[in-house]
């Protein structure tokens, strides 16, 4: 008898295991029915899908309160805590998800490169495959929309702006020297090797205020954050050696690389335009440290030293023997970056920069010893309360010391020099509407100590998608930039020169083709003004200078039309004058050309082992003051056109050769004219045409890996 | 006493049936991934695993049909948007169980959605990204199976992307059938080596 009770206790338990049924139907915001949706209580097995009506029902044993969750793909997860018995005819709204690659980006101004950005302008390859690039970001960057061709400079000219309106950052901390030194007319190259980066964010305008201190434009650079493997790398190059070392131990990871670059063999088969006393020489090493915490938040250090020297006769007009240039430039950089997320919803990025530039010049007869020391402290935050709306915010701390030492041949011995710190904090929020509707609006303040001036940047943009492949997007802000060092070493009693941007974008995006289309309106405001031929420290500075610049940019990608072919199209219209320096009106400065354009291709060719690439950049004429005629910058020079080639060929995976030509046409180029001081006899101003010290430009290199795996090679490399 | 064995039988066979509900629910999951439901397959995983927190295999499983399923997707959008599900099982996996070659191989395999997709965008990265973690599987487990298989088509594929034979690599797919033959598993679910993808390989090899 015990036992039939025992029994019947039992069966009363397994009756206990009676089920409910839970139902109800799953729709999308506007009620439309979602089939497929996972619905389930949470810890449990019971559960099922929704079906075409995007209706459920599923039994479950489970009593009490439980946790129901609706899952579904491209929204956000729903979850509803209840007693399972009140489960029944349920409707549940799915809200979409604004983190897809569908939902609306606020892009105006901006392009990425790199394969986390979700429409990339530049692949992680094309930084290295670009015909006229030469291995350089910042070539292939100039391949973009928005820039224009100054080719016997080689630094980023950003809609109508000069290059110091540029600034760069790595892992959110700034570059004070990103490019090396070279003489006049010798086009520069950016510092950095691109493959440290993973992603490259380059902003022509109208950017977060997270940056500051920029007018025109800001790159980012975002290094990778692990090492994968280790291996070693040899590059063999007509113009110098390399190698390259990666050691991963445990958590941590040190990459170590070192070039040695020397033009003396190059010059003496293809000789230049120059007289060289000392070709080019440069020696550079940099390492990265990474270290990855348990927690997963990851400290790197980058450090990085080059030494280049250099001396040449340029052919001059005002100089009978010539123009000498001589320079022994050494600098060192770190940066050192730490990232962390914590409690709920918070990320921290914090580091520290540190720059020191010493260059020794000998100009004509003079000697030049410039000393910059710079830092840049920043802790930058970033709290996201929900998926729709994450606040950003931090602060940042600047210092320039700027040291020079000026032994003139006739005029005597001058030192020059200042220190400008400046301080800056800033506040942005994110804020999702919908999938279809964005915003980022923030604020931004700077104090300049060597200026004693606080100025406040507001920024805003909107974006808006208006179709699956279509979007719209609006960007104003207002940008403040200290004078330039080569104003401040000579007077201090300045304000920040300012822009204020306003931009319009159309973009549209499908199956591997991209089209973008961008309006912007640049007001240049307090640009430095001084009354003499160069800037001098006698002469007169003031804060009076002004201008705009106004245009249009294309960009066109497509990687989908012809088979095999991967191609874009840069298009820029730009519309630029300023009354700055010591402009007696304002006018179009020398190194704006109205039309530029660039055409680059690439194709993979499996029977040839080889990939091929061209590129095409054409320049409308620029502006250049002919003293023989009335007016300033009252001529036009004729157009610049340019045609490269590339050719790399993988002799077995991890040995590739490579050939590279710049201006295979030997087109002749002219930048500009440089005229005698005095007029001749006939009192005419004799002229000389800057134009480029060679015409063309030849690269060979073998590049070879050594590792475990006999896949990689240094096609990221080139 | 007759009862009482009922008794007892009884309460075991509850006990016992709900000691294996892990298993009648992985059960399931396979038949419905046999029957090509792999929606529902998933699903079922997905909700095993949030209800198992230490077993590695449901979302393990989880992933492996979002991987699959990645293939041959025109849009990127959608494939982005399963590829990370599938990446958030795989992390999962991972917090579970740290160091293990079959998550790790998992993990090259969901990198290869991505090659598939957009080579220029995504080879480079992804492409050292598995070198590195096959180096790592093999280094834990040389002799497990699926790692070397798993290698030896990612080998095969960057061989035949530069235009390269294919053979060197056909010797590793014969060693991973041997040491699929030899290997024993005893933890129930855990992943079998495909012997009739191997034999496909291998009939591919004596082609070139």
């Amino acid at each position: 008898m015990r036992a039939t009770i025992f029994l019947l206790f039992v069966f009363l338990q397994l009756s206990g295991f009676s089920q409910s049924i839970i139902h109800g139907i799953v729709t999308d915001k506007k009620g439309v029915p979602i089939e497929g949706a996972n619905v389930y209580l949470d810890g449990t097995y019971d559960g099922g899908s929704s079906n075409e009506k995007g209706k459920f029902t599923f039994k479950t044993s489970e009593k009490g309160a439980q946790t129901l969750i609706v899952s579904f793909i491209s929204f956000e997860t729903f979850s509803l805590t209840a007693d399972v018995l009140k489960m029944e005819k349920l409707t549940v709204k799915l809200r979409e998800d604004v983190n897809t690659l569908d939902a609306v980006t606020i892009n105006a101004g901006t392009f990425e490169a790199g394969d986390n950005a979700k429409v990339t302008a530049l692949k992680p390859l094309d930084v290295v495959t670009t015909a006229s690039a030469l291995g350089d970001f910042v070539g292939a960057l100039q391949t973009l929309p928005g820039t224009s061709t100054v080719d016997e400079d080689g630094r980023l000219f950003v809609r109508g702006g000069e290059a110091e309106e540029t600034q760069m950052f790595v892992d959110g901390i700034r570059v004070f020297t990103p490019y090396a030194p070279s003489a006049r007319n010798i086009p520069t190259r950016g510092r950095f090797s691109p493959f440290l980066f993973k992603g490259i964010t380059f902003s022509t305008g109208g950017y977060s205020a997270e940056y500051g201190q920029a007018l025109s434009s800001v790159l980012l650079l975002n290094t990778t954050d692990e090492a994968l493997e280790e291996k070693t790398d040899l590059s063999f190059m007509t113009v110098g050696l390399g190698v390259g070392n990666t050691q991963v131990f445990g958590k941590n990871s040190l990459s170590v690389n070192a070039s040695y670059i020397n033009l003396k063999p190059y010059q003496e088969l293809f000789p230049d335009r120059n007289k060289w006393n000392k070709p080019v020489q440069a020696l550079s090493g940099e390492a990265v440290y990474r270290f990855k915490f348990k927690n997963e938040s990851l400290l790197k250090v980058y450090g990085a030293f080059s030494y280049t020297d250099f001396d040449l006769v340029q052919e001059d007009i005002n100089y009978t023997e010539g123009f000498r240039f001589g320079l022994t430039n050494r600098n060192l950089y770190f940066n050192t970056s730490y990232k962390n997320s914590f409690g709920d919803g918070w990320k921290i990025a914090t580091g520290v920069s540190f720059t020191n530039d010493y260059s020794d010049m000998n100009v004509l007869d003079d000697k030049i010893i410039d000393e910059e020391n710079s830092a840049h402290f920043k802790v930058a935050l970033k709290k996201g309360f929900s998926n729709r709306f994450k606040l950003n915010f931090g602060a940042e701390y600047f210092v320039t010391d700027f040291k020079e030492n000026y032994k003139g041949a006739i005029n005597g011995n001058f030192n020059y020099g200042f220190d400008n710190n400046i301080f800056g904090s800033y506040v942005e929020a994110d804020i999702f509407f919908s999938k279809k509707l964005a915003s980022k609006i923030g604020i931004r303040g700077e104090y300049s100590e060597l200026l004693n001036e606080f100025t406040v940047s507001p920024r805003a943009s909107l974006a808006y998608k208006s179709g699956d492949n279509s979007q719209f997007s609006l960007a104003y802000g207002r940008f403040y930039q200290n004078p330039k060092n080569e104003y401040l070493k000579f007077n201090t009693d300045f304000s920040a020169e300012n822009t204020s941007h306003f931009i319009a974008n159309y973009q549209y995006v499908k199956n591997k083709q991209i089209l973008r289309v961008e309006g912007y309106y640049k007001k240049y405001q307090d640009l430095v003004k001084y009354d003499t031929q160069f800037s001098l420290p006698t002469s007169n500075y003031s804060n009076l200078g002004e201008g705009y610049a106004k245009g249009i940019d294309v960009f066109w990608r497509d990687n989908k039309s012809i088979k095999n072919l991967d191609y874009w199209i840069s298009y820029s219209l730009l519309d630029t004058e300023r009354d700055y320096k010591n402009y007696p009106t304002k006018a179009t400065p020398g190194f704006a050309s109205t039309h530029n354009l660039s055409v680059v291709g690439k194709r993979w060719i499996k029977d040839w082992k080889s990939q091929v690439g061209f590129s095409y950049n054409f320049a409308s004429g620029r502006n250049y003051t002919n003293p023989n005629e009335v007016g300033f910058l009252n001529n036009k020079t004729k157009n610049y056109n340019s045609v490269s080639l590339n050719w790399a060929y993988l002799v077995s995976q991890q040995k590739i050769l490579y050939f590279s030509v710049n201006n295979v046409l030997g087109t002749q180029n002219v930048f500009g004219y440089n005229y005698k001081n005095t007029p001749d006899v006939n009192g005419t101003f004799q002229r000389q045409a800057i134009i480029p010290n060679a015409d063309r430009f030849f690269f060979v290199g073998f590049f070879w890996t050594i590792s475990d795996n006999k896949k990689d090679n240094q096609l990221d490399n080139l | 006493m007759k009862k009482i064995i009922t008794l007892i039988a009884l309460v075991i066979a509850v006990t016992v049936s709900a000691q294996s509900q892990y298993e009648k629910g992985m059960n399931k999951a396979f038949d419905l991934w046999e029957q090509n439901k792999t929606k529902e397959a998933g699903q079922l995983f997905e909700r095993i695993s949030k209800a198992e927190k230490d077993k590695w295999l449901p979302p393990y499983y989880a992933a492996t049909i979002e991987i699959i399923g990645s293939f041959g997707l025109k849009d990127e959008a959608v494939l982005k948007a399963k590829l990370n599900k599938a990446q958030g099982f795989l992390d999962a996996a991972k917090t579970l169980s740290p160091d293990n070659p079959e998550i790790l191989t998992n993990q090259a395999f969901l990198n290869v959605a991505y090659m598939v997709f957009d080579g220029q965008k995504y080879g480079m990265t992804m492409s050292m990204k598995n070198s590195a973690l096959y180096a790592k599987a093999l280094k834990l487990a040389p002799k497990n199976p699926r790692v070397i298989m798993s290698k030896a088509e990612a080998d095969m594929g960057a061989a035949r992307f530069f235009g390269q034979p294919i053979t060197p690599f056909c010797k590793d797919v014969k060693k991973a059938v041997e040491f699929a033959k030899e290997e024993k598993i005893s933890e129930k679910f855990y992943p079998k080596f495909m012997f009739k993808r191997a034999e496909q390989i291998l009939q591919k090899c004596e082609k070139s």
